[in-house]
């Protein structure tokens, strides 16, 4: 039986769902009866489905662009010198 | 404090005593381990013939070499007992504070910076180092001597690093600070090297075991002299002090088995992905009356092995010292003694976790050819590490995917700079987000984009297509990025995460979230909700969020990007994931659904 020390130390694998089939037997049996851990694990993967999904940290078009040709115009101008 | 009782070995014991004369004082690391005094001998006699030694390097630039590695390797406690060492020779402080945050520009002699950048990323990389590395080093006229010792310190860089942080030793002076994560980082070498050349980095001379005693030693203990020690054939002295250290760490029997050291040595050998040592250690445990099959599989596999709860326990415990030293803590040591092992015991595994990273490290450096033939060959660059106990190495001629920009890559290369735009325009996103991951400002992330793609740009005739372009990129961005944090000196952010990182992880918040987060507020009050917690992160946690969650960048994309290991970005990545949650815990618990109204 593992303990809740050992279930936070394979966490980050979990989530990624890298584990062993075995390890991840025993995880979830670990779930199961853990009330606290299983509110972590969950949160967690909300966490990571609201980061992942809020598209923060977007680049417009629009603010792309002026940053792209100042770049390009740079690299013109060391072309020609 | 340090995690073990302190005995009194009183002032005779000649380690001591001798420390205390070439150092003015006994460093907690030793005395720490003073109910095995053993131990310390075979580590006072390693730092002799390594550090205090007159040899080819001079001691001051040994002393350099140790604190750039003790920054690299994120260990505090060394960096400050080499930092106070090189103030008693002398050094200035400037050039102290220019060696931890970036060696390159104390105003090193080139060769010097160059035995520092090879050393880095050995500690920091080992199984990527390659014979052309070494090669490169002779070309640039450094002598092979300098090069085997330069391997020795960064073998005893990764010896101290284990040590300390193992025992819990506090460190001896005022700490240093240290940047957190924000060390220079040199990119791996951009060379194809796909096939073994089947010969080590260095060349030796030949010793006979006939007049060599320690040679001698070691044909009598495991009935062969082992390719690692015949390629530091050009250091007597270290080859004795290491086989004093393997006799009295290993083959000592005083508290735990031979075996149980030899499962330690192959489990924290295989993390490091040392394939000589699996092939050899397997072999090793074949004399000991296990099955070399067994011993292979058990270096990967140990914990679905059958081996008692115990055994596992104290394996865990060795790997988490190997991967990740800095967070091992008194909590460790405290589980192996629930499992019954006892100060002595759990010290032993201690230093022989930390005789592995030294052995792993020389090996990596040398490249000594497995005295057998591998059951298995660990890749070099960082693939995939499933977990701890799933760990599996795999078949080296894996190729990576095709890289989607080679072609126009090629074409820029070739001089048609108006392809560079196109390049610009497929991943101006993803160097924003890193930039932004690093400096927290979407405002200083926009002015160092031109700066990154402008680098990108001068230096793409260097871009060999070792790693994928848009990784080399990315790393690119981070360097950037590091440097800008760097020259602004974000005093507060680097506080801010030096105490993060003292108070270790636990997740403290238990509130269940909402069954729909998604739908307790609209996209734009989420997105920005995110965008502002994602800011307060510390950087080195925000970066490595940025680029696995939103940029979705596997686990070795971003750690080579990043200049990270493995094991390292996994746990900024988990420990990023869970300061986020704890801080849109609030805003998304089950009872906050209201906080909508």
């Amino acid at each position: 039986m593992i303990s809740c020390a050992d279930f936070m130390a394979a966490i980050g694998d979990y989530l990624d769902g890298e584990v062993a089939e075995g390890v991840r037997a025993q995880l979830e049996a670990h779930l199961s009866h853990c009330s606290n851990c299983q509110v972590v694990y969950d949160s967690a993967k909300k966490t990571i489905r609201v980061l992942t999904d809020s598209g923060s940290f977007d680049l417009p078009e629009a603010a792309a662009k002026p940053i792209t040709e100042r770049i390009m115009a740079r690299i013109r101008a060391q072309g020609r010198a | 404090m340090a995690f073990f009782r302190e005995g009194d070995l009183g002032d005779a014991f000649a380690p001591f005593a001798a420390l205390r004369e070439h150092l003015g004082y006994v460093p907690a690391i030793y005395r720490a381990q003073s109910l095995l005094p053993g131990l310390i001998e075979a580590e006072h006699r390693l730092a002799i013939s390594i550090v205090f030694r007159e040899s080819a390097l001079a001691r001051v630039q040994k002393e350099r070499l140790l604190l750039v590695l003790a920054a690299a390797n994120g260990s505090a406690y060394n960096a400050v007992s080499h930092y106070q060492m090189l103030s008693l020779l002398g050094e200035a402080e400037e050039r102290l504070n220019q060696l931890v945050y970036d060696f390159r520009s104390a105003g090193l002699p080139a060769e010097e910076v160059s035995l520092m950048e090879f050393a880095t990323r050995l500690v920091l990389n080992g199984p990527a180092i390659l014979r052309k590395d070494v090669a490169d080093l002779v070309a640039q006229g450094l002598a092979g001597e300098t090069i085997l010792e330069t391997v020795l310190l960064a073998g005893w860089a990764a010896f101290l690093a284990t040590l300390s942080a193992g025992t819990g030793a506090s460190p001896d002076f005022e700490p240093v600070e240290m940047p957190p994560g924000a060390v220079f980082v040199p990119e791996a070498a951009a060379s194809e090297e796909s096939a073994d050349s089947g010969l080590p980095h260095l060349e030796a001379p030949e010793l006979s075991p006939d007049a060599f005693a320690p040679f001698a030693s070691l044909r009598d203990h495991f009935g062969f002299v082992p390719n690692v020690f015949r390629a530091q054939a050009s250091s007597p002295e270290a080859i004795a002090a290491e086989v004093e250290a393997i006799r009295l760490v290993l083959l000592a029997e005083d508290h735990l088995s031979r075996i149980q050291k030899e499962r330690i040595l192959l489990a924290v050998s295989a993390a490091n992905r040392n394939t000589y040592f699996v092939a050899v250690h397997s072999e090793v445990a074949g004399i000991l009356g296990m099955d070399p099959e067994e011993a292979d599989r058990l270096a990967v596999e140990y914990r679905d092995s059958g081996l008692a709860a115990s055994e596992i326990a104290l394996l865990d415990f060795a790997m988490k010292l190997a991967q990740e030293p800095g967070r091992i803590g008194a909590q460790g040591v405290a589980r192996l003694r629930d499992h019954g092992f006892t100060e002595e015991q759990i010290l032993e595994a201690v230093a022989m976790t930390a005789l592995t990273n030294f052995l792993n490290m020389v090996q990596f450096g040398l490249g000594a050819v497995p005295d057998f033939p591998p059951r298995r060959v660990f890749p070099r660059i960082s693939t995939k590490v499933a977990n701890l106990s799933a760990l599996k190495a795999r078949p080296t001629n894996e190729v990576g995917t095709a890289d989607p920009d080679s072609a126009v890559v090629a074409r820029v290369q070739k001089g048609d700079h108006e392809a560079f735009e196109e390049l610009i325009n497929r991943h101006s996103r993803r160097v924003y987000r890193t930039l932004v991951g690093i400096l927290g400002s979407p405002e200083e992330a926009r002015d160092a984009m031109q700066d990154t793609f402008l680098k990108a740009f001068r230096h793409l005739g260097d871009f060999s297509g070792r790693s994928k372009f848009s990784t080399w990129l990315v790393s690119i961005a981070s360097n950037t990025g590091i440097q800008l944090l760097r020259e602004r000196k974000h005093v507060q952010s680097l506080d801010d995460d030096a105490a993060e990182e003292n108070g270790g992880f636990r997740p403290p918040q238990i509130r269940a979230w909402d069954e729909d987060p998604e739908q307790l507020y609209s996209r734009a009050e989420t997105r920005t909700l995110v965008e502002n917690c994602v800011k307060r992160l510390p950087s080195k946690y925000r970066v490595v969020l940025m680029l696995r969650d939103i940029e979705q960048l596997s686990v070795e994309e971003a750690a080579e990007a990043l200049g990270l290991g493995v094991p390292a970005l996994k746990s900024r990545h988990l420990r990023g994931r869970m300061m986020l949650r704890e801080a849109l815990t609030p805003h998304f618990a089950a009872r906050a659904a209201g906080g909508r109204a």
